[in-house]
């Protein structure tokens, strides 16, 4: 990276302090000129070298902090404190010689120089930087919550699986043998066809029952239908308990986080029908500020716990593969309030 | 009787139609999404149209936003809306188009053929059947409110079985006891909804309306 940049704004501020720089080189090599030239017609002891050194003071140091100044950002501070430390240590040698180079001691001072260099240096090394902090914090979140949705993805196909395999896949094969049996026996025993068909019918009436609870874990219609207000409008309806349902969301979420949170919210209301004895809820649905939230509440005896049960336990874990997060509020006597907040952003309402 | 079938799945479109056509049904128009359906009920008499809630374009809840519409358009129009599965939320957004000739089942049901068929029948008739299911969701809430909290549990039974379109004689097979008995019950049930004086199955229609309204969720 060139100090001579041209910028939108103009020449950087080290470029102009560049053109300073330049005037006060070759004023001072002037000034030293005529200093020497001066000794030289005097003669006697060399004391222009005390001037020359007076003038190479500043112009060292600057020349220094400007050539650590073309270090990288985020590595400058380092450079200039390197190069004044070596622009300093080269001064103190040269004070020492002027001074007829007898006991050395700028190494004091140059070793001192040296430690607070090599501390600075390591710190630098050893600590990351606040930005780099950040991305390995994200990438731990994000390892455990990729793990955490894969597990729960897998442990939801097979329970999926087996749920189809001991339900609606063997009420088929069982729909098949009985017509097989009926066609088998219409010749030789027509009077146990009969009762064979309303078997064989009963059964693929089971075998939809089935189904239709299996595919209402994986998507409830409803919500494909008409969305997360809507879905948990009509999941309010199925429950013994009054639920009202209050607020509502401009538009649509994303699929995924539309099933999280409809199934978050399904978990915490299925947990105050089985553990709070409440005789009312309630579910109030947001979305403010680029954050989805919804809040689930009761009446009840209180006593719920993220840590708990697995129920709640899966909510948060579902939650946190989208950035969510959940509290819960259930003090002893209630009441209970969990509260579910996911940042995402809305698609237009369909028209 | 003049029959629509709306339902995209060719499937069960004709197993529909078959059925139909086999219990004397003129089946006069098989569609397979909501324009064609209202082109149809715009240009042919129709006594009753039977359409699936997922149809084309965007295979969520067309059938039930046709069936509303068609409603709109003609009121009391009898239309038997199945899906193949069942939302309170739905069927109180079918009866809010008006009650009367509202039949919302689960498609399981029509494999109980005289079952069905009595429904059909039932809605083109300007009567109610609301699926079995619905009825036990309703039934299974505590009753909160007034007047539905005054009647009794056998009565609350009654009336969900009057909700699923089932007749008086049909009901009586059902739970056991008499026509008789059953004639009193559902007198009970009149008074004590305040039902005016009036057609019996007028009345009937009324009395599953409110039953349907007493779980209604209060407005927000």
């Amino acid at each position: 990276m060139s100090a001579h940049t041209r910028t939108a704004r103009g020449w950087p501020w080290y470029a102009r302090w560049h053109t300073v720089l330049r005037f006060e080189a070759f004023l001072s090599a002037a000034i030293g000129l005529a200093v020497g030239l001066g000794w030289a017609a005097g003669g006697g002891y060399f004391w222009p070298g005390w001037v020359w050194l007076a003038l190479a003071i500043p112009l060292g140091l600057q020349a220094a902090v400007r050539w650590g100044l073309r270090a990288p950002k985020g590595q400058r501070f380092l450079a200039v404190h390197t190069s004044v430390s070596f622009a300093l240590g080269v001064m103190l040698l040269f004070i020492w010689l002027l001074g007829g180079a007898r006991y050395f001691w700028p190494v004091w001072p140059i070793a001192s120089l040296a430690i607070v260099l090599g501390v600075h240096r390591w710190f630098v090394r050893n600590r990351p930087n606040a930005r780099e902090q950040a991305l390995a914090d994200r990438v731990g979140v994000l390892t455990r919550t990729r793990r955490g949705a894969l597990d729960v993805q897998a442990a939801e196909l097979q329970r999926i699986e087996r749920d189809l395999h001991d339900g609606a896949q063997a009420r088929l094969v069982s729909v098949a043998m009985s017509l097989g049996l009926a066609e088998s026996l219409l010749e030789t025993k027509p009077d146990l066809v009969a009762g064979l068909l309303t078997e064989a019918r009963s059964t693929a009436v089971a075998a939809l029952d089935d189904l239709r609870t299996v595919m209402q874990g994986i998507q409830p219609p409803v919500l494909a239908d008409r969305g997360l207000e809507g879905a948990i409008r009509a999941l309010a309806l199925d429950i013994a308990v009054q639920v009202t349902v209050t607020g509502g969301l401009p538009g649509r979420a994303p699929l995924p986080v539309e099933s999280a949170a409809y199934f978050t919210a399904a978990e915490c209301l299925a947990n105050v029908m089985k553990h709070s004895n409440a005789t009312s809820a309630w579910v109030d649905l947001r979305y403010e500020a680029g954050l989805l939230s919804v809040v689930v509440g009761d009446n009840g005896v209180g006593g719920a716990r993220a840590d708990g049960g697995t129920g709640l336990r899966g909510v948060a874990r579902r939650l946190e593969s989208f950035d969510g997060a959940m509290t819960v509020s259930s003090p002893a006597g209630g009441p209970t309030t969990v509260t579910m907040e996911v940042p995402c952003e809305l698609s237009s309402p369909k028209t | 009787m003049r029959v629509v079938i709306a339902e995209d799945l060719a499937l069960l479109r004709d197993g529909l139609s078959r059925l139909l056509r086999a219990h004397d049904f003129d089946v006069v128009a098989e569609v397979a999404d909501p324009v064609a359906l209202a082109a149809v009920l715009a240009t042919q008499p129709v006594d009753v149209a039977i359409v699936d809630v997922r149809m084309p374009p965007t295979f969520t809840n067309e059938g039930l936003v046709a069936a509303i519409e068609a409603r709109a358009r003609r009121p009391g129009m009898p239309v038997m809306v199945l899906s193949q599965y069942v939302e309170q939320l739905y069927a109180r957004e079918l009866m809010l188009s008006g009650s009367e000739g509202i039949g919302y089942l689960l498609k399981d049901r029509v494999a109980d053929v005289q079952t069905f068929v009595d429904a059909v029948r039932r809605v083109a008739g300007g009567g109610t059947v609301l699926d079995p299911k619905v009825v036990a969701a309703l039934l299974s809430r505590p009753e909160r409110r007034e007047p539905l909290g005054r009647l009794t549990p056998r009565e609350r039974e009654v009336l969900g079985l009057m909700a699923e379109g089932r007749s008086n004689a049909a009901i009586a097979g059902k739970l056991f006891v008499t026509d008789k008995a059953i004639d009193k019950h559902i007198a009970n049930i009149f008074m004590k909804l305040d039902l005016p004086m009036d057609h019996d199955d007028n009345r009937r229609v009324l009395a599953v309306l409110r039953f349907l309204q007493d779980s209604a969720p209060t407005a927000p």
